[in-house]
């Protein structure tokens, strides 16, 4: 399903069944006049799915450009079955060894770039939550839309796939947010909390965010980072307490 | 390129990009850096033969999808390869798996069993496997455990009880200079700088940045204790076959540097 996140940020909703919860492998569409541009390709897993919802989402036209936030892949899973891997469409990607990460023609973005990409003013910031090395959240200058894998993400119940997060009664659950990152940023056990708070405070300073668009949860609007970030907050310190390493 | 680093388990290496400019190293000058040298933080792959089996941990990048399979090829020869461990998957360690499994029917597939979403990579129908499991391959016995520093949630390391050798994936690598590909850390010129595991690990382990950093080596220690390995061999450095804990011992001082001076950057 597709989902308007901004006016020009359309969220593409894909979830993997953990049985009684789910977990998004979501990718983004950025509407750039004539041009689409789609941050993440997905997984394999979903790829007919999203080879679908493009195809009406851009009336049949296609992908101009493709932005990974890194090459894991449940994020990469489909640049060439959507056409990354041919001249029409640019391929724009984090890794700084292209060649090892599979993607020998993609152009680099290296954190603390700021790139145009079909139109579209993007900066690549340094990642407080990620798993891989080379992962970069992506800040969206024409919507201000934060982009930001594998951090910000929650698991959710299957009625709720294509909820953002004013669709929930209280906001994305404080359990769901700590239950994600415990599972998902397993270094989080070793973390000092306050680093990463510190970390994050800065890039929501420096930018102005009107929406978080995490790849394994539900997008949250403005009005409600807030709230997130309090609950993220507990999750980190939550994570960090309960591994005592003896 | 392979060397056995002991009798019975063989070194695959693949060097990757020179890293000068995208270290900005001639910029820079880290201590270990030599100015006018290249630089390389490699892929690497183990190949452990048992008398009954034979097993292969990680497959290097799909750039040298040629060399790992030739490589198994001369390495097992019509012995066949009985196990594929993949030790995440990620890109560099696993990209490879299927040219792997394609040329190699006889082949078992090995995973992680930590992590909740195997699908996604293709990983369901392997054989998973996590602390305490081990794969007997005759005369020795491969062992795995919870990978305790690490990028991805579906990860696993492994040690070859025989030889006592470690294998920590993405844990302990470092760059090494162009001349220096293939030796053990014994055979370098002069004295093994730390500064190397800081390049290293202030770029892979990203989140080093943020550890508190006396937890953090309080789990170091505890790896030492469990481990005490004879041999260290890592995923993208150099083997350590000479007083191995010591090096270990060397990450307590990675962890606080990192602390101090930041990120340094990214590898990929």
């Amino acid at each position: 399903m597709t989902v308007s996140v901004t006016p020009t940020v359309k969220w593409v909703a894909q979830c993997y069944d953990h049985n009684e919860k789910h977990e998004h492998v979501s990718l983004y569409l950025l509407e750039e006049g004539d041009d689409v541009v789609l941050v993440d390709s997905g997984s394999f897993y979903h790829r007919e799915k999203i080879t679908s919802e493009i195809e009406v989402a851009t009336d049949g036209s296609g992908l101009d450009a493709i932005i990974l936030s890194h090459s894991d892949y449940p994020h990469a899973g489909n640049v060439r079955s959507l056409g990354g891997d041919t001249k029409g469409i640019e391929l724009v990607a984090s890794s700084g060894s292209p060649e090892q990460q599979g993607l020998p023609d993609a152009r680099k973005c290296s954190i603390g770039d700021r790139l145009n990409v079909k139109g579209r003013t993007l900066s690549f910031i340094d990642p407080p939550l990620a798993d891989r090395s080379h992962t970069t959240w992506i800040y969206d200058h024409s919507d201000g839309v934060l982009f930001t894998a594998d951090g910000f993400g929650n698991y959710h119940e299957p009625n709720q796939c294509g909820f953002i997060s004013s669709d929930f009664d209280e906001m994305i659950p404080a359990e769901e947010i700590y239950e994600y990152h415990r599972d998902n940023l397993v270094w989080l056990r070793y973390v000092d909390p306050e680093k990463i708070e510190k970390a994050l405070d800065s890039i929501f300073t420096e930018f102005t965010i009107n929406a978080v668009a995490p790849v394994h949860g539900n997008p949250i609007t403005g009005k409600d980072v807030d709230v997130y970030l309090s609950r993220l907050y507990e999750t980190l310190s939550r994570i960090a307490a309960e591994y005592d390493v003896g | 390129m392979n060397r056995e680093i002991a009798p019975g388990i063989h070194w695959i290496y693949e060097a990757g990009s020179d890293r000068t400019e995208q270290f900005e190293l001639a910029e820079r000058k880290p201590d270990w850096y030599e100015s006018g040298r290249e630089a390389y933080v490699p892929q690497c792959a183990y190949l452990v033969e048992g008398d009954n089996e034979t097993l292969l941990f990680d497959t290097l990048s799909p750039a040298s999808t040629d060399q790992i399979l030739d490589a198994i090829d001369e390495l097992v020869g019509t012995r066949g390869l009985d196990y594929l461990v993949v030790s995440h998957p990620d890109v560099p360690h696993a990209g490879n798996t299927y040219a792997i499994l394609e040329e190699h029917s006889e082949t078992t597939l090995v995973a992680p069993a930590y992590g909740n979403d195997h699908e996604l990579y293709k990983l369901d129908e392997s054989l998973q496997v996590a602390e305490g499991d081990s794969i007997d391959l005759g005369n020795r016995v491969a062992e795995f455990h919870e990978a305790t520093f690490l990028d991805a949630p579906v990860s696993v390391w492994m040690t070859e009880q025989k030889t006592e050798t470690l294998f920590p994936v993405d844990w302990m690598g470092f760059p090494h200079l162009d001349e220096e590909s293939l030796l053990f850390v014994d055979e370098l010129d002069g004295t093994f700088d730390a500064s190397r595991l800081v390049e290293f690990h202030g770029r892979v382990l990203f989140w080093y940045q943020y550890v508190d950093v006396e937890k953090t080596n309080a789990e170091i220690d505890n790896l030492i204790e469990k481990f005490d390995p004879e041999i260290i061999a890592p995923a993208h450095g150099l083997v350590i076959r000479e007083n191995a804990s010591e090096y270990m011992e060397l990450m307590k001082d990675v962890t606080q540097t990192i602390d101090n001076q930041g990120r340094i950057g990214t590898l990929g």
